[in-house]
């Protein structure tokens, strides 16, 4: 599957908004309310240059009562009222909905990105799919409020205010929208040279960040290599690059609102011109020259606006594409209909299974079989890109295996809804990964109701009790950046914790113990082995030393299965494992220090 | 990743003291800001002057029009207050005046005057007659009825010029109409120069920013990357890079958007006011008294504002944060079939941002509509105000256009102003942690002068060094150890000995707290930093890779010839596999380095160390495992990065602890036992037990030798 950040270009249309066809139509009477309120705003916004009028020539008269005017003032105050309160409610209802809106739809994306597979997850980086639910979000959020008020906004006023101007004079009018339509011309070509300008500019920013981010990730080496002005420099160039292509999105920035102001100061200067000659001519009076001066300035917003309009809604389908594209991606793994709602027991069975990841030339797995009873403890051995963990993703259904090669509990694996198949397993991946919230709500991640005996059980199986108990705030503790840092041992073991805390008919153990010291993995398997008895596990590890403890070791080579059977069968075999066994028993010349022989136990050290 | 996690607290209100602070950066740019500054007055002047001109058309062009009063009574005291001289236009009894000079008169002496004849105010217009005009001659000739005319004057009544057909007002009018294009021509230059000023003072003013902001990220980078460890380990990476990046941003704002901008709209406001006065002090000083409810709305608004985006922006970043790490862990909500309980929380989380959201909304919906009704009020009042001025001839129309047209002007910054104050807050509260980070110093003091003896010998004293992280954890205690020049040392000892602390020490990436560490006799404290750095080199358990090209991480982006990084390639063994890459030494290695191998990247940074030539090598052996091959390899290399070189290697691999010349074994921060191999495995002590524990039962078979390889010894 390309990833969506590699798909066609397309030009995003229109149609993209069809996304938002359903909330449309449930929030209708909020728009149509916010509508209505919208026009009778706009209605009364221009009776105020009529009352200006009305004022400047009753005054121009010479001969007028102040009493006339003072009614005129305070039509105009009521009219003010009006508006504002009319503002408010168009605001409250179409803005209100354009947030209402925006946080379905965000909720939306959440659901889909929850549902959606390793394969998808893999494929797409994760500041991507971050941009789609927040900076995406927020431009369908303006085209669905404040595109759609200058939309309305905009044709209303600009055409009633048009219409006016030209029945008080035509002439002077036609003369004086002349600099008017460059404007949204204008505005267009400016949105769509300030994206490409303001895309660039995010790129250079973005590599500021990554050098920095390197650079202070890398201080060790920067340091002792005495290499602070080396990089510095290579910071301040960086630092260069973006003040350049900032400045050029200044500059147009810089220009454009200025022009935009020049052009409607040329109606303005042209107002005047023809209408003080026709004032002179006696065609015109000079409340008219007055008003005109109040609906030319209205005029100038609507024509920005559908400038900005266009630009918001060109901006709002772009974002609605993308995140079409994540809401229109289809789920690896969808549950059948009929699909079994029961939890399996411990059997596996892998029957002939080959599995090979689209767009890959060899398959992962090939022509696998093994069974393992219920209760029994299997051991995996291979090396990197043997299929092991190909072997572990298929077994909770994170890629689907083909029809009848996984039974799990004596049924295909695939008969069961994935939600209730995962519900066997009990996973320690192999890189932890723990939430920012406390360690106590990280064990309880799957089993939130887990009683308080079972909890103190698992967190010291997993010998990660005494740990958190020296901790200042104990379990409430808050994993991440602004909580305890945690060393990486004691996050494995959390993970350990909850995976056991789920008490799983299948545990699955991923050489999950790297970061712990020697005596501390012996313990805890020696531990978490007892703990397990009577129930299926399956451990993958690259140690000799923990797989002997397992009834059956698979050992995998090139996506086949090349050795089958218990830990001293295989020694006898005197194959690849009997190979490995050898080569990190003899870490005399090869081994690594953590390597933790049985011997270290003092049970079978002295061989 | 990190930015979606931290949480933005936009707390800091306003503060002088920082925002002084960050106007002192500006002291370099003092050229610009000043061009940005005398644009600034031209283009608010030329503003300004705008609405003025029109308001002079119409005066002077459109609605001109005079009174006349007897000219036999013009010396007489009741006159006085018209203030006639000679100069005023006369035609036959009457001296004709412009309207707003009857402002002198009280309403009550006007009309007395008017009763008496003395005065005639229907308004009239007066026609020069001076130069010749065959179309004004002809509407003359023909309704010769309606004027009164003498010598190069002549006067019509306002209502009967306005009767007259458009030609011929046109005609009579000739010069109005040729004032008003000349005033327009001056409109355009003003238009003009308001365009090229407004351009110049964003300009100005952005760069100033720009330059500024570069500035503070160098300032900042340079001395968070010459902070002690100490320091950077207790801050995460990804907070600093924010420091960095996203809080230098919203200084540059403060610069751009606030500065520049509060500075244009004040002097936008304040010039206005000023001309409101200067056009008519009495309707000016009326207006003035219309504005204070703004001041107070926008005082109340701004608080309101500033509460509800704060709220706003608690829940958006907590909500960010939550996406980010639920796509980081997205296999383990799968793996616990977690999804749905994830979504509900997150719809929960959704829905506390919505109400902040719209809380925000509210604030804005309710301020903009209020601002506007203020206008629309102070419109009101002028026009009543003004027109009883009016009535009294005490302003012109034009004026009260002015008025009207201006106190729009006034308006529309107040909007813009509570708006940026959101910017204003954010800038505040970055500034305060850029600065806070700059003030920290936690240095490793470099006050040294005593240069290590050439030639370099290498030997290395540790002389009861105490050492500890955190305040009375102890992780060395009471070392004492000397490593003789070109010998090497490997230091074995449990998990958490502080083997790997004595690599930090020694080119003093820590301090020790008790104790003195000697290189050659002088003491590290005593030696310029660079210079022991640059003597010392300790090699890193984990490989860090750069992005960039090979050779750029071999030569670390100093000035290394090509030749020079290859040959350190070829010191180590790495040449061999760079050159089967596709680009060979330019080859650009991906984020996080995942094209070349784990063995591969150690053999470059390997490549790294002895292209710079360090006199001491301290090793921290990787623990990574790789496959045997690899292995031989980076022993190959290792053994070529440490020959003529005084080691210290905080051994993992046997193979490395028995190729060394010496065993130091390291239980709890203290040297418990020392020797060689044989040795200490004989004596049956700490090291032997060690050994037995992490390489198990071949110490039964072994022969004690020192083969290279695997292939000397059997099950």
């Amino acid at each position: 599957m390309p990833s969506l950040a590699e798909r066609e270009y397309h030009r995003p249309m229109l149609k993209e908004y069809r996304t938002l066809l359903p909330y449309l139509k449930e929030y209708r009477l909020r728009y149509a309310a916010g509508l209505a309120f919208l026009i009778a705003v706009d209605a009364a916004q221009l009776l105020v240059p009529q009352f200006i009028r009305q004022a400047v020539d009753l005054v121009s008269t010479g001969s007028f009562l102040i009493s006339d005017i003072a009614r005129i003032a305070l039509s105009i105050v009521l009219v003010a009222v009006f508006i504002a309160g009319g503002r408010f409610m168009w605001r409250y209802f179409i803005h209100g909905s354009s947030r209402r809106i925006e946080a379905r739809l965000r909720d939306r994306l959440f659901a889909k990105l929850m549902e959606l597979g390793p394969r998808f997850h893999q494929g797409n980086k994760i500041g991507d799919l971050m941009a789609r639910a927040t900076n995406d979000m927020q431009s369908i959020r303006m085209a669905a409020g404040m595109g759609f008020v200058t939309l309305v906004d905009g044709l209303f006023m600009s055409s009633a205010v048009l219409v006016i101007m030209f029945a008080r004079n035509p002439e002077v009018a036609a003369w004086t929208i002349i600099p008017l339509p460059p404007v949204t011309a204008l505005i267009i070509l400016f949105g769509t040279l300030v994206g490409k300008r303001f895309k660039k500019v995010q790129e250079i920013y973005a590599k500021l960040s990554e050098l920095a981010q390197e650079t202070l990730s890398g201080i060790r080496v920067v340091k002792s290599f005495v290499k602070e002005d080396a990089f510095s420099e290579r910071f301040a160039e960086a630092n260069d690059r973006y003040r350049r292509v900032s400045m050029s999105l200044v500059a147009l920035f810089g220009f454009f609102f200025p022009f935009i102001g020049f052009l409607s100061g040329l109606s303005t200067l042209v107002l005047v011109l023809a209408g003080g000659n026709a004032a002179l001519a006696n065609t015109m009076s000079p409340g008219d020259i007055a008003a005109m001066l109040v609906y030319l300035e209205m005029l100038v917003w609507p024509l920005m606006g559908a400038g900005f309009m266009v630009n918001m809604l060109q901006r709002g389908a772009a974002s609605l594409k993308r995140v079409n594209e994540v809401l229109d991606t289809e789920p690896d793994i969808a549950p059948d209909p009929g699909a079994l709602e029961t939890v399996p027991s411990g059997g596996i069975e892998f029957r002939s299974l080959s599995f090979s990841y689209p767009d890959a030339s060899s398959p992962a797995l090939e022509d696998v079989t093994l069974s393992l009873p219920p209760g029994s403890t299997l051991g995996v051995l291979g090396r990197i890109g043997s299929g092991k963990s190909t072997l572990l993703k298929l077994l909770p259904r994170l890629v689907d295996p083909p029809p009848g090669t996984l039974f799990v509990g004596g049924r295909d694996a695939r008969e069961y809804h994935p939600d209730w198949l995962r519900k066997a397993f009990g996973f320690v991946p192999q890189d932890t990964f723990l939430f920012s919230d406390s360690i106590k709500a990280n064990v309880l991640f799957g089993a939130p109701d887990l009683d308080p005996e079972r909890f103190e059980r698992v967190t010291s199986v997993a010998a990660i009790d005494r740990d958190v108990e020296q901790f200042p705030l104990g379990w409430d503790t808050v994993v991440g950046e602004k909580g305890l840092t945690l060393s990486g041992g004691q996050k494995q073991r959390i993970a350990i914790a909850r995976a056991l805390a789920v008490d799983p008919e299948i545990l699955v153990f991923d050489d999950a113990l790297s970061a712990v010291d020697t005596e501390t993995e012996e313990r805890i398997l020696a531990a978490l082995l007892e703990e397990r008895k009577g129930r299926t596990n399956v451990i993958v590890s690259n140690r000799v030393s923990t797989l002997r403890h397992a009834d059956m070791v698979a050992v995998l080579d090139g996506g086949k299965l090349a050795e089958l059977g218990t830990h001293e069968e295989l020694l006898e075999r005197d194959g690849f494992y009997a190979e490995i066994a050898r080569l990190q028993a003899l870490s005399a010349e090869s081994g690594e220090a953590r390597t933790a022989d049985a011997g270290a136990n003092g049970t079978g050290g002295a061989a | 990743m990190s930015d979606f996690f931290e949480k933005d607290e936009v707390t800091k209100v306003y503060d002088p003291a920082l925002a002084a602070r960050m106007v002192r950066y500006m002291k370099p740019y003092f050229g610009l800001v000043a061009a940005s500054l005398l644009a600034l007055a031209v283009s608010t002047g030329t503003e300004l002057l705008m609405p003025v001109l029109v308001q002079r058309t119409v005066d002077e062009a459109i609605v001109v029009s005079y009174v006349r009063a007897a000219r036999d009574m013009a010396a007489s005291p009741e006159l006085a207050a018209l203030e006639l001289t000679g100069e005023d236009p006369a035609i036959g009894e009457w001296i004709y005046l412009r309207e707003r000079r009857l402002s002198g008169l009280s309403r009550t002496e006007r009309d007395a005057l008017v009763a008496r004849g003395v005065l005639d105010i229907e308004s009239r217009y007066l026609v020069s007659l001076a130069g010749p005009d065959t179309d004004r001659a002809r509407v003359l000739a023909e309704r010769a009825e309606l004027f009164e005319s003498e010598g190069d004057l002549a006067a019509i009544k306002l209502s009967e010029l306005r009767e007259l057909p458009p030609a011929d007002a046109r005609a009579l009018r000739a010069k109005d109409s040729s004032r008003i294009k000349s005033n327009m021509f001056v409109y355009l230059a003003l238009l003009a120069a308001s365009l090229a000023a407004t351009f110049a003072q964003t300009f100005a003013s952005s760069l100033v920013g720009q330059k500024v902001m570069k500035d503070l990220r160098m300032e900042l980078f340079g001395k968070t990357a010459r902070q002690s460890l100490a320091f950077l380990s207790k801050h995460p990476v990804g907070r600093l890079v924010t420091r960095l990046t996203s809080d230098v941003e919203t200084i540059n704002q403060f610069f751009t958007d606030v500065l520049a901008a509060f500075a244009k709209d004040f002097s936008v406001m304040a010039g206005v006011l000023v001309t409101l006065v200067l056009l008519d002090w009495k309707l000016g000083l009326v207006t003035a008294l219309t504005l204070p409810p703004v001041a107070v709305a926008t005082s109340i608004s701004r608080r309101m504002a500033r509460d509800a985006f704060r709220k706003q922006r608690q829940w958006l970043s907590k909500v960010n944060a939550y996406i980010a790490e639920h796509l980081s862990g997205v296999a383990v909500v799968r793996l616990f079939a977690r999804e749905k309980a994830s979504v509900a929380e997150f719809e929960k989380h959704d829905r506390e941002l919505l109400k902040a959201s719209l809380g925000e909304m509210y604030v804005f919906a309710t301020f903009r509509p209020l601002v506007e009704f203020f206008a629309s009020t102070s419109i009101a009042v002028i026009l009543w105000y003004g027109s009883s001025l009016h009535a009294s001839h005490a302003i012109s129309l034009g004026t009260l256009i002015a008025f009207v047209n201006l106190i729009r002007m006034f308006y529309n910054p107040v909007t813009d102003i509570s708006e940026k104050y959101t910017l204003l807050q954010s800038a505040m509260a970055g500034g305060e942690r850029v600065f806070a980070l700059l003030d920290a110093d936690e240095r490793i003091p470099d006050e040294g002068t005593r240069h290590l003896p050439r030639p370099f010998r290498g030997r290395i004293e540790f002389d009861h060094v105490w050492f500890a992280y955190k305040e009375g954890e102890w992780v060395l205690k009471d070392l004492s150890f000397t490593v003789e020049p070109g010998e090497m040392v490997a230091i074995v000892g449990y998990t958490g000995a502080g083997k790997t602390t004595i690599a930090m020490l020694l080119s003093r990436m820590w301090d020790v707290q008790k104790g003195e560490i000697r290189i050659d006799g002088v003491p590290i404290r005593d030696i310029p930093l660079d210079e022991l750095r640059r003597a010392v080199q300790p090699v890193a358990q984990d490989v860090f890779l750069f992005s960039g090209s090979i050779a750029d991480n071999i030569r670390l982006h100093g000035e290394l010839a090509a030749a020079e990084v290859e040959k350190a390639a070829r010191v180590v063994h790495a040449a061999p596999f760079i050159g089967k890459l596709p680009k060979g030494y330019d080859t650009d290695l991906s984020e996080g380095a995942t094209n070349i191998s784990t063995g591969q990247r150690q053999l470059v940074s390997f490549a790294r160390v002895v292209a710079h030539d360090p006199s001491i090598v301290v090793l921290d052996e990787a623990t990574s495992s790789v496959d045997t091959e690899t292995e031989k390899l980076l022993q190959k290399g290792l053994s070529e990065l440490l020959s003529g070189r005084t080691s210290v290697v905080i051994a993992h691999r046997l193979s490395t602890i028995r190729h060394a010349h010496r065993i130091l074994v390291l239980a709890s921060g203290r040297l418990v036992e020392e020797g060689r191999h044989d040795a200490l495995v004989a004596r049956g002590g700490v090291y032997y037990n060690l050994y037995r524990l992490q390489y198990g039962r071949e110490i039964v078979d072994d022969n004690g030798g020192r083969p290279a390889g695997a292939e000397g010894a059997s099950a």
